[in-house]
Formats: structure tokens, C-alpha cells, sequence
């Protein structure tokens, strides 16, 4: 199988929104979260108990194992529900596969690893789509559960709170030197087991402790979700990128000059709305938009329970979650990273 | 990757005819030969490496161009051969970033950076406005523009707030770009931290386009602090600017 970038492939940030802003934004009280945030999903309110999450996600390979990718592909499309504080419910397949290039084996393999991913996480899936094409790609949508009063959307960032983040990042440049034999097998066994790695512990934590602002990390980086969730919120986000738990040999090899191309699409996306340091170490602000695929929560917690909250994310079993940062009333610019 | 570090070629054969009957002739082609010898030498002394990423994806051609600079001795220039647009851009992009010095020359779809190890990298790092050494990619014209309104033309403001976005953006198509851009009076409010073009302009300046900013209107306008392009400029700069230009474009 064809390996690529996972996230990574996603389009130009800077190009998507441009896009966006021309559709009509439908109209409807019962919509409680659209696209005009850049939320990780749509929430829709159904009575004043029930609303539905609905999103979708699908990419091409980022490993060789059919099963793994399926089991990556489908924890990173159920994320975005957990980010939001829902509870994945249904989902469908959206496949696209060169029948007459790869063996139907493959194709089944991707549909298990899936399967067991959502089953994993109490989703059923109740059906799918396939188009022949080349490279495979694949993903779900899915549909989650969620009160109407307990949203956890990216405009929920309030002045005085700490930034949390529940996974280590470096996914993306981790691949990208595996496609060049320069990563450490190792690292690149770390990098899967995380991009696997369901965010439920950490969407559970989240809903004991009443959080209002979250997002999850993907294609848009570190530091591209920190700045749609600061937008989203009008406030400051302020992140110490030295702060941030990196993947095994993630710091050498872009040291070595491993940045991958989405790298340099998410920071011609946050540069301008963001401030970095001229003493910000060249590594961490590439590390810092390095795409992520199946990334952890950046959660926003206000101050008195971060400790708390914290702890408990470790006892979750994500020993990684670390406070990075911390978001202030708004200032000149959205996000500000240092070291 | 091709790394190919060529040995300086030494062997050159001369085949000259010297005609008797025309001396004066004769020592005017020996003086020639005798330069280009010169030059030839000072060529073959500096014969660069090359670092051949033609046909490789990001980020092959940055670990192979950050390689051939570690390994580098300071000063040391060699050259860096891509096919690929997007290697191109993130390739020039993270030069910039790290303030290391570089040209491009671009034929038959093949881009050639000579890239410069920097001689005191912490030096270069302080200069605030590192993309000038990009400037030799995007060739220049001698005018200049004079910024002195966030309006273009006469009539409605909101149409000639709109105009004057679209020129500033527009400035980066032109086959020539300006020496420099002026801002003054109340052109000055579209090089500030709330500007709708401050992108574009940035961009110019990354392009190696020399913004000049009126540092009295940005007095005037109480915009200290928030100019995010270009160097406060006093009024002597400007005038010299305006003086010395070919020709002076105002929108």
C-alpha cells in the first residue's frame, strides 16, 4: 500500500477558508455549531436534551498495514466528536479504492481495522460508500450524542484559563522520515500506538470537570488549531512550545531538516495572526505546525482545576497531558509561541 | 541525493594561432587569453558543490540542503538543483527563516539556489529584516511607489479602500516590482497591525521590496507599536527616495 500523509494531505488551510466564506451559512435555530468556527463538528440540536455532533474525516494511508491504517483512520475521524464533548454513536465507511490495483484483502483488512476501532469505542457502523480510486483512502462519518447545554466548542476559551494538551505531537514529521528511512523504529512504533490511541479517556475527563473549550489536533497543527480555537474565542492563546511533549526523535529530525511540505502550508496559515518570537527556536515553530494525524485535546481549563484535571488525564492512562500554555484577554495577535 | 563534489579542473589545452602581421592584434588576444586564464582559475577554485534533489518531495531536498550546510565552512557557497515548485517555495521559505543567504536562477524548468553559509550567523540573525538576500529572485524595476492614502482614486472611500488593496496585491504580479514602496499620511494606516493588506504587504517585503514608512504620520496616527512591515523612515530618507527614483508611481 501507497503511503502518504494522513492529515498532512488536508488542503491549504488558507485556501479552505477562503472557500468557505462563500458558501451561504445555512440558517437555523436548531444549528448550535456550523462552520463559521472552524469547530471540529457540527452540532445540531434535536429537543432541549439531545443534540447530534456530526463530522467527517477520511485520508490516505499513513502506514503499510491495511488494518492499521483502518484502526487509525477510524480513531482519527471519531476524535472530533470526543473533542466536542459528544459520544460517538453511528457512523458510515467512505472508502475509495483501486479495486484493480490492490488485492480485495487490503480493502477488507481497512474496513476490520475500522470496525474494531469503533467498536472500541461503542460505534456501530451501520453503513458505507466505495469509489475506485487510487490512492485508497478511507474514514467515517460519524454521529455522537451531546446536551445542548454541554458543548465543548472551540469558542469556549476564556482569559485566565491553562492550555492542556493530551498528546505528545511529531506524527507528521515521524512519518515523513519514515518514508525516508531516517526514523527510528522505535519512534515510529510510538507515533502509531498514539495515532490510535482513542481520545475518550481524555473527552471523559473533560466532562467531569465542566470544560467549555477544546479542540482536538490534526491536519492544521499545534499551532493551526491553537489559532482557530483563540479566533473562535476572541482571545490570546499563549503556548511554551518547550513546554510541549514531542515524539521520541521528533526534535532531530527536524533538526536535520525533516519538515514536511504541510508544515510551511500551517505557517503561511498562522503566521500573520500569530506572534513568533524572534527568539523562537526554528525546530519548534516547524514542530509547532506540524501536521497531526489522530493528534490529542488542546484543552482549555480554567486555572483552579488544572492541576486536578491533569492528574486525572494521567491516571486515564495519557501520561503525556501537559499544561503548555494559558489564554489571556486578546491582545495585538491570536497566538503567541515561545521557548 | 547526488552529491557530487567535482574536483577542480586543471587541464585545458590552448590552440592559438598567432598572426605575425598584426602585433598589435596579437597582444590584445595574448591579453584576453591572459584574463580568461585568470578567471578561469578563480572559477575552478570556487567550484561549488551541488546537491542534486531534481525529482525528490519535501523533505528531501531541506535535509539535503541542511546537510550540504552543516558540512559547509562559513562563507562556502554551493548549489541546490530542484525541479519541483513546492521543494522550490519551502526550500526558499526555510532559508529565510534561518537568515541564510541565497539566489535562484530558474532554466528549463530547473531552479539552481546558490546557497551562502552565513560568515557570523548571529550577526545576520539580528538584522531585522532578513529577506533581503531573496531580493535578486524577483527582479526589480527602477520606480518607486508612493503610498499616500488608504484610498485609490477620488469618489467613494469604501471603493478606493477597496482599490487600493487590490493594487498592493496586484504589485506582486508585475514582471518588475518596485525598488521601494513609500507610506505616507494616511497611507501609513495600511502597514499597521489592523490593515486587511498587511499580508500582501509583508509579502512584498519578503519579495525583497523596501518598505519606507513615514515615522511622523505614524506619530500622528498614534499607531506607535503597531507598524508590522517595513522601517520608520524621516523625511530626508523619503525625499532622497522620491528624488533618486526613475519614476514614482502614485496610486
Amino acid at each position: 500500500m501507497v503511503e502518504s500523509g494522513g492529515c498532512s494531505a488536508k488542503i491549504s488551510p488558507k485556501q479552505l477558508e477562503e472557500i468557505l466564506k462563500r458558501l451561504p451559512l445555512p440558517d437555523d435555530p436548531n444549528i448550535l455549531v456550523n462552520v463559521e468556527t472552524h469547530d471540529d463538528a457540527g452540532v445540531y440540536r434535536v429537543n432541549d436534551d439531545l443534540a447530534l455532533v456530526f463530522t467527517t474525516d477520511f485520508f490516505p494511508p499513513v502506514c503499510s498495514d491495511p488494518y492499521e491504517f483502518g484502526q487509525i483512520a477510524a480513531t482519527n475521524s471519531i476524535s472530533d466528536i470526543y473533542a466536542m464533548g459528544g459520544d460517538p454513536v453511528i457512523a458510515l465507511n467512505i472508502m475509495m479504492f483501486p479495486a484493480a490495483k490492490l488485492p480485495l484483502e487490503v480493502y477488507a483488512e481497512i474496513l476490520k481495522g475500522g470496525s474494531d476501532k469503533a467498536s472500541e469505542a461503542g460505534v456501530k457502523i451501520i453503513g458505507g460508500h466505495t469509489i475506485d480510486d487510487f490512492p485508497p483512502k478511507y474514514g467515517l462519518a460519524v454521529v455522537g450524542y451531546i446536551h445542548p447545554d454541554r458543548i465543548i466548542a472551540n469558542t469556549g476559551a476564556s482569559p485566565g484559563d491553562s492550555i492542556v494538551l493530551t498528546k505528545p505531537v511529531g506524527t507528521g514529521i515521524i512519518l515523513a522520515g519514515q518514508r525516508l528511512g531516517i526514523t527510528d523504529g522505535n519512534d515510529i512504533a510510538e507515533a502509531k500506538k498514539l495515532m490510535k490511541q482513542l481520545n475518550r479517556q481524555g473527552a471523559e475527563v473533560m466532562k467531569k470537570y465542566s470544560i467549555k473549550g477544546a479542540t482536538d489536533i490534526t491536519g492544521f497543527g499545534l499551532a493551526g488549531h491553537a489559532l482557530k480555537m483563540a479566533k473562535a474565542s476572541n482571545v490570546s492563546i499563549n503556548i511554551n512550545m518547550r513546554k510541549v511533549s514531542l515524539i521520541g526523535g521528533t526534535y532531530n529530525l527536524v533538526d536535520e531538516g525533516c519538515i514536511p511540505g504541510a508544515s510551511f502550508r500551517n505557517l503561511d496559515f498562522v503566521e500573520n495572526d500569530s506572534h513568533l518570537g524572534k527568539n523562537l527556536d526554528y525546530n519548534l515553530k516547524m514542530i509547532a505546525c506540524d501536521a497531526q494525524t489522530s493528534g490529542g485535546l488542546l484543552i482549555s481549563v480554567p486555572c483552579d482545576k488544572t492541576e486536578a484535571l491533569v492528574k486525572d488525564l494521567h491516571e486515564a492512562g495519557l501520561q503525556y497531558s501537559t499544561i503548555i500554555g494559558d489564554v489571556s484577554e486578546k491582545k495585538h495577535k491570536f497566538l503567541y509561541l515561545k521557548n | 541525493m547526488v552529491i557530487n563534489n567535482k574536483k577542480p579542473n586543471t587541464k585545458y589545452y590552448l590552440f592559438y594561432v598567432v598572426k605575425f602581421q598584426s602585433l598589435p592584434f596579437y597582444f590584445k588576444q595574448l591579453f584576453k587569453l591572459f584574463t580568461s586564464l585568470v578567471l578561469l582559475q578563480t572559477n575552478n577554485r570556487q567550484e561549488m558543490r551541488i546537491v542534486d534533489v531534481k525529482g525528490q518531495q519535501c523533505p528531501a531536498p531541506i535535509i539535503a540542503t541542511k546537510k550540504a550546510l552543516k558540512e559547509s565552512e562559513k562563507g562556502e557557497a554551493f548549489k541546490v538543483l530542484t525541479d519541483n515548485q513546492t521543494s522550490l517555495n519551502n526550500l526558499t521559505r526555510f532559508l529565510m527563516d534561518n537568515k541564510t543567504e541565497f539566489s535562484v536562477d530558474e532554466a528549463d524548468g530547473v531552479w539552481t539556489l546558490i546557497i551562502t553559509k552565513n560568515v557570523s550567523a548571529t550577526s545576520i540573525a539580528e538584522v531585522e529584516n532578513y529577506c533581503t538576500p531573496a531580493a535578486s529572485v524577483f527582479p526589480k524595476g527602477d520606480f518607486v511607489i508612493a503610498i499616500t492614502s488608504d484610498r485609490m482614486g477620488d469618489g467613494s472611500d469604501e471603493l478606493g479602500h477597496l482599490l487600493i488593496g487590490n493594487f498592493i496585491k496586484t504589485i506582486k504580479d508585475l514582471d518588475l516590482l518596485p525598488r521601494k514602496i513609500i507610506f505616507y499620511n494616511k497611507g501609513v494606516t495600511l502597514v499597521s497591525d489592523e490593515s486587511p493588506f498587511l499580508r500582501h504587504i509583508k509579502d512584498l517585503e519578503k519579495m525583497g521590496v523596501e518598505l519606507l514608512i513615514c515615522a511622523t504620520c505614524v506619530d500622528y496616527y498614534s499607531l506607535d507599536g503597531k507598524i508590522e512591515a517595513g522601517i520608520l523612515s524621516n523625511m530626508f530618507v523619503i525625499a532622497d527616495a522620491l528624488a533618486s527614483a526613475g519614476n514614482v508611481v502614485r496610486p
